[in-house]
């Protein structure tokens, strides 16, 4: 226990310079797949802390993804800087946040997650709808720029600050406190947590880093439409990262994200007819063989502390 | 002495079923109030429109001279009215230290310290890292009840603290319900086992089909033709 914490630090680092220093030797396909990986991290990161600490269920979490996406084409192609237009995108994505939750973390379990869903689609038809602003069906697209080096850094910085908000929240008071809601919403209520609050919180925590990667991804592929940026597959793919790697962990998150990306990218090279069969089995076999995920397992079979 | 709780013409209802039918009563400070009655005849309802989980249709309840009914759950908790569970409801997933933990402490006390006291008071000191899902139903129980402790609320509400708890154990935490009476805290406990009621209350109400059938001091009850009638029948 004593040893593993002293070289996790350590180890961390060591990854993390590696990694800043990786576009320097990597290839331009090398890089685009890191800054997708890191994209991926941030959004299973960001879906965990709303459903894995609280237990509500967000089946439409990248409507933020798409609400940042669009927000910062539209203001990029009006001439705003893109990393600027992306923190915009973060905020825009924030405000829905806000205006989605109030009415619907009022809702218990399974409402709120169909109500998620439906937000999702509702959002997909408007970006198809308001033609003037969003480009339609026809989709945004965005000067060409080739920044590829420059957006791998700002989304490993945002899946970084991500899991860092992770780690300061797990291991807090107010963490604890979005995990009692999990556990039992109305015992929590009457230990005096106001749950609706707390709750309001987690989500507006949750959705400030799907925009700002929806905003980068915008940029990197140059073209968005709405079946591009609000697809529910990119919703579940967070789900099953998280459920893989352990809800409510630290690192759960990003060792779900990991796997599940490498597995993705050598099976969609080698099978691409094979890719959604062996997805969907992975799904099956987890739910049933260890719902807790990796992390959980090992957690509670060890008795580890939370910040492993 | 001012009543700590007043309770004026509750009523609540499910649908058609009238669970609470007007039901008066209060509660004077530093004292141990027992409530009882056959099943179904609205003991935790009571309790749960005391404590805000449930919404009352009509009537008030008032907690130190301000009406606390329109109040959400954890705004009644701060006012210092917490309350325990009929059916277990500690956090299983979070340690045994971690369910304390979450609850605010109202004295300047750090939580930690106050979380450890509490836990070496019922004797689960060496068990606070652990889940306490993985803990025993008595166990569980324990940490419950010293969960609502963390916040020193004036008032406490136990549904039912002696349901499925041994007679060592038992015999503890009625220890520890008489010294919180004695540093001025009110207790009201619903009850089942007649010893723990006869034993602990100076006033027992009891209650059937909703309503309030009888109050007095424990002789008194035992001895009620109407209390014996609702209990065993005719």
């Amino acid at each position: 226990m004593k040893r593993w914490a002293r070289w996790f630090p350590a180890a961390l680092a060591l990854l993390l310079l590696v990694l800043s220093v990786y576009p320097l030797w990597a290839t331009g396909y090398g890089v685009r797949v890191m800054l997708q990986l890191f994209m991926w991290i941030a959004l299973a990161q960001s879906w965990n802390l709303i459903s894995g600490l609280t237990g509500y269920v967000s089946f439409g979490h990248v409507a933020f993804f798409g609400m940042g996406a669009y927000t910062t084409a539209i203001l990029v192609v009006k001439g705003v800087a893109w990393p600027l237009a992306a923190v915009a995108g973060g905020v825009m994505a924030v405000v829905l946040a806000f205006v989605i939750g109030w009415p619907c973390l009022r809702l218990k379990g399974p409402y709120f997650a169909i109500a998620m869903l439906g937000l999702n689609e509702v959002l997909r038809v408007m970006a198809s709808y308001f033609e003037g602003l969003t480009g339609g069906g026809l989709g945004l697209s965005l000067p060409t720029l080739d920044a590829s080096v420059r957006i791998y850094y700002a989304m490993g910085l945002v899946a970084l600050a991500v899991t860092a908000a992770t780690y300061v929240i797990v291991t807090s008071r107010f963490g604890l406190r979005l995990m009692t809601i999990r556990e039992d919403e109305v015992a929590a209520e009457a230990m005096g947590i106001d749950t609706f609050r707390y709750k309001i919180y987690a989500f507006l925590l949750s959705a400030a880093a799907p925009g700002i990667v929806g905003g980068l991804a915008a940029r990197d592929m140059g073209y968005i439409e709405p079946i591009s940026v609000f697809p529910l597959v990119t919703t579940i793919t967070m789900i099953v990262m998280v459920l893989f790697g352990g809800k409510g962990t630290i690192w759960g998150p990003v060792l779900g994200a990991v796997i599940l990306f490498t597995f993705q990218e050598l099976v969609w090279a080698n099978f691409p007819h094979a890719h959604q069969i062996l997805l969907g089995g992975i799904i099956v076999a987890v739910v049933l063989v260890m719902p807790r995920g990796i992390l959980g397992v090992l957690q509670q079979r060890y008795n580890l502390p939370r910040t492993v | 002495m001012a009543a700590i709780l007043q309770v004026r013409n509750l009523v609540k209802r499910f649908g058609g079923v009238t669970a609470i039918n007007g039901v008066s009563l209060s509660l004077e400070a530093g004292k141990i109030y027992g409530l009882i009655g056959p099943n179904g005849s609205g003991k935790t309802t009571l309790f749960n429109c005391i404590t805000g989980i449930e919404r009352r249709d009509s009537g008030a309840v008032g907690f130190k001279g301000r009406r606390i009914d329109r109040l959400k759950p954890h705004q009644i908790f701060h006012r210092g009215l917490g309350r325990t569970f009929q059916i277990i409801r500690v956090f299983p997933e979070l340690t045994a230290l971690e369910n304390l933990l979450v609850v605010t402490t109202s004295e300047f006390k750090p939580a930690r310290e106050r979380a450890e006291e509490l836990l070496r008071f019922v004797k689960l000191e060496t068990l606070a890292d652990e889940y306490a899902g993985n803990l025993s139903y008595g166990q569980q129980k324990l940490l419950e009840f010293i969960r609502v402790l963390m916040s020193d609320p004036d008032l406490i509400l136990l549904d039912e603290p002696a349901a499925g708890v041994n007679r060592t154990l038992l015999n503890e935490l009625l220890d520890a319900v008489k010294a919180l009476r004695d540093r001025g805290k009110t207790i009201f406990l619903v009850e089942h086992d007649m010893k723990v009621v006869m034993g602990l209350c100076e006033t027992v109400f009891v209650l059937d089909h909703g309503e309030k059938l009888a109050e007095g001091p424990p002789g008194v009850i035992q001895a009620d033709e109407r209390v014996i009638e609702a209990y065993f029948g005719r």
